[in-house]
């Protein structure tokens, strides 16, 4: 599949402090895959990750949003925001605002877009991901995977070309991830744009275009989730998978 | 002792063994609560008997007089203490070095400096300052407004110190998810990050503004005719305490109750679907 790369880093390092967490990472995103970051805690996937919409700062290499480097000083970081939506492990749901609020304070507030319309918009996006029904109810009232797919909502309210996931069915109870997963595999299907950090090898597999494995702050390997599951090419994939699997 | 409670706590026995066990303890309260009680009540008793009902009644319109004006000042104090609070809570939690050290400074200096000489300062020392420089003060009832001034600038500070410690208690996710919609920091601030950081100082911010009416007593000092001053005219002049003291202790209990019972309504008004739950 060579299609159109949507998202670029190019030869990016990033150090904390003396640690330099992120070493000499590129990777491409296609237009409509599902690029999927595998790999042990800590070989800085998360952070890969927050660098794509600079909730991290890179200190060498570029990032390009459909061709446009958003880690340029100059770049518009606001408007480029605006086209990568960003779910979280940890929801971060506003809680001073209903789900329907969540989902449109956004499109209200920086798309300046008109109150019903949000509104409208906001109802058949909470519809798509089956909240609808919990439209007025505040993210305390709800259950962890009913707060990740409003989060899921809300960054979608946004119409952004790619989405990125940060590990997002980690904080939720087990019976709770395959409601969120499937939201996810739905998005796919739509032809969705998605970077996705987890641990769920299941769905990596299965709804994966590119599996991507890191470790110590490098990829380790790149390849198309049969492959990559069956016939892994580096030691250090066999030995990752022999843990996971 | 009998073994009368059935806790569990004391299965092993060692705890009824002590002497200052959870019932001396609860008998020690009761009977600390009824002492004070007959103290007040035989304090009270005095008083009542000592207190002039016809001087009583003859006060009442110049306290009034005195509480409306009481009244205006703290609306006064609060309203502008509020908004500058959270500038000044903004300004410390501001990663730009100039704007959070001149709002530490300004803390450091408003909370470490009694507010009595902050007072003295603003309607001694501004006029003094202006005529110098400019010729004739404008203002010919200065001590009103130096007194708004002078609770407004102090409050802020405390204020401004509850709303840095409201912000800093909202988790970091909130301003990254904020962020990562496309909010610029300031839109994140208004509608994402000072809604849950006002609940979170509400409590303080409260507390703060009890203490402002309060502090209106010391505008006895700077010629407000406030409550104390009041007191202290109808006092020299009838030798009479305690009957203005029981009017100006009515007086302040009217403000602070209610401004108390108002802040618990705000915070139960801000409970967004679950109080309980959080």
């Amino acid at each position: 599949m060579s299609a159109h790369s949507l998202l670029e880093f190019d030869n990016i390092d990033k150090y904390y402090g003396d640690t330099h967490v992120l070493k000499e990472v590129s990777l491409e995103v296609d237009e409509q895959d599902v690029c999927v970051v595998i790999g042990p805690s800590g070989s800085g996937k998360s952070t890969l990750l927050r660098c794509a919409n600079r909730l991290e700062e890179i200190q060498a290499g570029e990032i390009r949003l459909d061709g446009t480097a958003l880690t340029h000083p100059e770049a518009d970081i606001n408007m480029l925001r605006q086209r990568i939506g960003m779910v979280f492990q940890s929801f971060n749901l506003f809680p001073h605002k209903t789900a329907i609020e969540n989902v449109t304070l956004a499109p209200q507030k920086v798309k300046g877009i008109d109150d019903e319309i949000a509104y409208e918009e906001g109802m058949s996006i909470l519809e798509d991901v089956g909240m609808s029904g919990h439209a007025d109810a505040y993210p305390n009232q709800l259950s962890g995977g009913q707060q990740q797919r409003i989060a899921i909502a809300r960054a979608l309210a946004m119409d952004p070309r790619v989405m990125l996931f940060d590990e997002v069915t980690s904080a939720l109870d087990p019976e709770l991830v395959g409601e969120v997963l499937e939201v996810m595999r739905a998005l796919a299907e739509e032809g969705m744009t998605m970077m996705v950090v987890t641990h769920e090898m299941g769905f990596a597999r299965e709804v994966g275009d590119k599996i991507v494995l890191m470790a110590d702050g490098k990829v380790v390997e790149t390849g198309e989730p049969k492959a990559f599951f069956e016939n892994p090419q580096t030691d250090r994939a066999q030995q990752f998978l022999s843990r996971m699997l | 002792m009998s073994d009368a409670y059935t806790d569990g706590a004391a299965a092993d026995g060692s705890t009824t063994d002590r002497w200052f066990n959870d019932q001396t303890l609860k008998r020690a309260g009761a009977a600390i609560a009824g002492a004070f009680t007959l103290a007040v009540g035989v304090l009270l008793y005095y008083i009542v008997d000592f207190a002039d009902p016809n001087l009583f009644v003859r006060i009442i319109p110049r306290f009034l007089e005195a509480f409306v004006l009481v009244l205006g000042i703290v609306a006064g104090g609060s309203v502008l203490s509020i908004p500058l609070g959270i500038f000044v809570g903004l300004g410390r939690v501001s990663k730009t070095r100039f704007t959070n050290a001149i709002s530490t400074g300004y803390v450091e200096f408003f909370r470490g400096t009694p507010l009595l000489f902050q007072l003295i300062v603003i309607y001694y020392g501004i006029p003094a300052l202006w005529i110098q420089n400019f010729g004739d003060f404008p203002i010919s009832n200065w001590a009103i407004p130096a007194a708004i001034i002078g609770l407004m600038l102090n409050h802020g500070a405390y204020v401004g110190e509850a709303i840095r410690g409201g912000i800093g208690a909202v988790p970091e996710g909130q301003m990254e998810a904020a962020r990562s919609l496309g909010m610029s920091y300031v839109q994140a601030m208004r509608e994402v990050i000072l809604p849950q950081a006002w609940r979170n100082a509400l409590a303080a911010i409260g507390n703060d503004q009890v203490i402002l009416v309060k502090d209106t007593s010391l505008l006895t000092v700077i010629a407000v005719p406030e409550l104390i001053s009041e007191f202290r005219q109808v006092n020299s002049a009838t030798f009479d305490p305690w009957t203005p003291i029981i009017l100006v202790a009515i007086l302040y209990l009217c403000i602070t109750i209610p401004l108390g019972k108002f802040v618990r309504y705000l915070e139960a008004r801000s409970d967004w679907g679950g109080g309980d739950r959080r």
